[in-house]
């Protein structure tokens, strides 16, 4: 394509963005008015959308690191989320810790959910790998595929029939389909106010403690992938599997370890989610999964940076498009981005460039 | 032995046909017994050579009189023991009597006929099997009718559905492309016909013209869905049709207030702040409402035809009408696989980059296979629409397109026999024998269990969580999983996908990070 034709099409698209992009919302005069008239409501959208995304990114390490090792798209991450979700709930309502308990009297629940919540699903992974996937290692692509898609139906299920436990957890409420509110526990005080800086801005407490586990959960994992033996082993694993069961690694434990992180990741970010957003429903594991697995491929699928990255990338825009486009399009400007993406960088934001294998 | 074979095949469609009539009742055992025994008598010959139509009446009868045995039994059971359990009145001896010897008298006639038919020469018995078969097929509703089965409105959706899933099969089975928002053709389909034949935008035409119009429509979303994906291979293909399946849903869903202007001349407006100068497009007195969003559109015209007048209420001309789609279906569906480009599907299955080294146009093969498959989920869409006579978004969600794919795996790639029997099992299981189930165990329940147990928290827990219906989801997840562990090819598979895989492949295993770790 000569220079002069590639401006004519990219003059020509960006006018019908000009033209179509109202109708979902993308209409950017307004935009700007919106944005110009108040500020303090964009930085406040951009801090919802960090912390969202800090919680997307947990999910999104999930899938990459699965991906990474087995080249599986886990489909029932997602909705293993969910399930972590619900094991929070539930160890919520063992301890009845109510809506605004004292913070100090509630630490003790929330460590105990993120534990249980981060074991079971890990256990759960680990048992969905042994049982669902490992059989099919060696069979074509897609029947992994379509057995992790199966294993989300089965979660999601499993929620469902879950919610509807109210006989044995009342904390469940009444209908099983219905979403369950979450106890509130983090405190809702301003940080910025009680150190002395006026703003119309927020920045909770609660803000700050779900940032910060996020990001612990994120660094510790970069930390053990990168520095302890069986972090170089995933890796090694990642890059080539025959090779690496030549220099003696267990690629079958590797595999199961990498699971078990997985999982644990996608408990402890149930968890997260259920005490930022206090509340829960069986069916938001899919799209939650969607958009954490469009954050993964964002940042470049295998790339533990890239899905922090990625993660963070898709808070922001599905924050801001709540806000500023409508929040009835946002699913479909996130599954948009995906699949431009998918087609015009496979390769992500930080993954290498991929050539086709002949 | 082979009398070994055939008492496991009866005993399979034995217990099918007895879990019927120990749902269904009544002369469900009549009706069951008839369709299973044609199966049956078809089945039982195939497992050899048959000479003469007297040793395959012979066999046959054998068959049928296993599965008779089992419906006879299922009857008295029903009929006596079932029935007070789950608190209606039990029948008198003698009528469930009846009821379980017309299932078995059934089952052995048709069973008897269809394998005597096996015994034919060769252009004799292909003719006499199809002639039963379009007998059975044609005479259904009447039959239905007669014995009071109430089955006709949910073989109608099967059938919507095994359009489906033959039109899925194209891109999934043939070409070997895993489209995952299969619903978002079915869906455009249906919108089509739902817009030019209903008062919502004050077009209606004939349905006649419309169902042409929505497969078209249908088969140009394919092609431009279908553009951007074509360089993509094996799961990141799986999922931009997923991201599309996802994003088309949310389109109808909110396409309710359009206004566009066109956006040099509003700029321009703004500027010089003369607001008389944007130029409007499209919705300027108030905004233009397309789809009516939630609430869906409703309702939708009917189909007439000269002498049965408009199709109303009574299912018999719909159900003839859906039954000529799914044999046009079947018969261009069939023509294609056959044709040059249902082996240049098969090549590209194969091997991409082999089938287009040897002149096999990519491009236009795979945008055929995907414009191909959401023709006939045009078909689909239309009948649905003018069928239902209401639209709403939420009916082509991802979990419809998933259920699509069930169908198609579980009956096998690629074998369009297969494909309508995973659509058949699925379908009926789903909307059929799940409700029915569930009904059933309710009545259980309440006069049986529930009286007998004291802790009100275990009978909260029965009341509220055992309810079979609710449990859909899981058991598709677990036909996905199974299958995919046990019988990846599928009930039946074509003999091409079975040998493939048999066999570990490791060029099938090619990926975007295999290709990453070798540089």
């Amino acid at each position: 394509m000569k220079q002069w034709q590639r401006i004519v099409l990219y003059v020509m698209v960006g006018y019908f963005i000009l033209l179509l992009g109202p109708v979902a919302g993308l209409d950017l005069p307004r935009i700007v008015k919106d944005i110009s008239q108040s500020p303090s409501l964009l930085i406040t959208q951009l801090l919802v959308g960090l912390i969202n995304g800090a919680i997307i990114a947990v999910i999104a390490l999930g899938y990459t690191l699965v991906y990474g090792i087995i080249e599986l798209i886990n489909f029932a991450h997602g909705d293993l989320y969910m399930l972590g979700g619900f094991a929070a709930l539930t160890v919520m309502g063992a301890f009845g810790v109510q809506d605004g308990a004292p913070f100090i009297t509630s630490i003790l629940p929330m460590l105990a959910a993120l534990l249980v919540a981060a074991g079971f699903c890990a256990g759960l992974n680990v048992l969905t790998e042994r049982y669902a996937y490992r059989p099919l290692r060696n069979a074509p692509r897609l029947a992994p595929l379509i057995s992790a898609i199966g294993m989300s139906f089965i979660f999601q299920n499993l929620g469902l029939f879950w919610g509807g436990l109210r006989s044995f957890i009342p904390i469940m409420g009444n209908t099983a389909a219905a979403p369950k509110s979450f106890p509130d526990l983090l405190p809702r005080n301003d940080i910025l106010e009680a150190i002395g800086i006026e703003s119309k801005v927020d920045f909770t407490v609660k803000d700050l403690v779900v940032l910060v586990v996020a990001v612990v959960l994120m660094v510790a994992l970069n930390l053990f992938v990168q520095r302890t033996p069986a972090g170089k082993a995933m890796r090694a694993v990642a890059q080539n599997r025959d090779a690496a069961k030549i220099v003696g690694i267990n690629v079958d434990q590797i595999i199961v370890l990498t699971f078990l992180i997985g999982g644990a990741l996608a408990g402890s970010a149930g968890l997260l989610v259920g005490l930022y957003n206090n509340t829960i429903v069986f069916t938001m594991g899919f799209t939650a999964g969607l958009r954490a697995f469009t954050a993964a491929v964002l940042g470049g699928i295998g790339n533990i940076t890239g899905a922090m990255l990625g993660g963070v990338l898709i808070g922001l825009l599905s924050a801001l498009s709540d806000q500023y486009l409508s929040s009835r399009w946002t699913d479909a400007w996130v599954f948009g981005v995906l699949v431009l993406i998918l087609v015009f960088r496979p390769s992500g934001l930080l993954g290498e460039n991929l050539q086709e294998k002949v | 032995m082979n009398i070994l074979k055939l008492i496991r095949s009866s005993s399979v469609l034995g217990a099918v046909g007895a879990l019927t009539v120990l749902l269904f009742g009544g002369w469900s055992g009549a009706v069951i017994g008839w369709l299973l025994g044609t199966g049956m008598g078809y089945m039982s010959s195939q497992t050899k050579l048959i000479a003469n139509p007297k040793t395959g009446a012979q066999i046959g009868g054998t068959a049928g009189l296993g599965l008779g045995i089992w419906l006879l039994v299922a009857s008295l059971l029903e009929g006596l023991l079932l029935l007070p359990l789950s608190g209606r009145p039990a029948i008198p001896f003698g009528t469930a009597l009846l009821f379980g010897l017309a299932g078995l008298g059934l089952a052995v006639l048709s069973a008897v006929l269809m394998a005597a038919f096996q015994g034919l020469a060769n252009p004799a018995q292909k003719q006499a099997t199809r002639l039963t078969l379009a007998f059975v097929l044609l005479i259904f509703p009447f039959a239905d009718q007669i014995a009071q089965t109430g089955w006709i409105a949910t073989v109608i959706q099967i059938q919507i559905f095994a359009i489906l899933a033959l039109g899925l099969n194209i891109p999934v089975g043939y070409a070997g492309l895993l489209d995952l928002g299969y619903a978002a053709f079915f869906a455009i389909g249906a919108y089509t016909t739902g817009m030019l034949s209903s008062a919502h935008l004050g077009i209606e035409w004939n349905f006649w013209i419309v169902i042409w119009i929505a497969a078209a429509v249908a088969a140009i979303a394919g092609i431009i869905l279908g553009a951007p994906t074509l360089p993509l291979r094996g799961d990141y293909l799986a999922i931009v049709t997923l991201g599309f399946g996802e994003i088309i849903p949310i389109v109808f869903r909110n396409l309710t207030e359009i206004k566009i202007t066109e956006p040099i001349s509003s700029l321009l407006a703004t500027l010089l702040n003369r607001p008389e100068l944007a130029i409007c497009l499209v919705g300027c007195t108030e905004p233009f409402n397309l789809t009516n969003g939630e609430t869906g559109i409703n309702p939708i015209g009917r189909p007439s035809l000269p002498i049965v007048g408009t199709f109303g209420t009574s299912p018999f001309p719909w159900y003839y009408l859906v039954l000529l789609l799914v044999v046009f279906s079947m018969f261009m569906i069939g023509r294609l696989r056959d044709s040059r480009l249902g082996r240049a599907w098969a090549a590209i299955r194969e091997d991409e980059l082999a089938a287009s080294a040897m002149g096999i146009n990519r491009v236009s093969t795979k945008l055929l296979a995907f414009a191909m498959g959401a023709t006939f989920s045009g078909f689909a869409g239309a009948f649905y629409a003018a069928y239902i006579t209401a639209i709403f978004p939420s009916v082509f969600d991802f979990s419809v397109s998933v259920i699509i794919l069930c169908m198609v795996i579980l009956g096998g790639l690629g074998n369009m026999t297969g494909v309508l029997l995973g659509c058949i099992i699925i379908m009926a299981a789903d909307r059929l024998y799940l409700p029915k189930l569930a009904e059933v165990l309710k009545g259980i329940l309440n006069t049986s269990v529930l009286p007998n147990i004291s802790s009100p928290a275990l009978r909260d827990f029965i009341t509220t969580s055992l309810d079979p219906i609710q449990m859909r989801l899981f058991l598709f997840g677990l036909v996905l999983v199974i299958m995919m562990i046990v019988r990846p090819e599928g009930l039946v598979p074509s003999a091409q996908r079975r040998a493939e895989l048999h066999e570990p492949d490791p060029a099938a295993n090619d990926s975007l990070a295999d290709v990453r770790s070798a540089g």
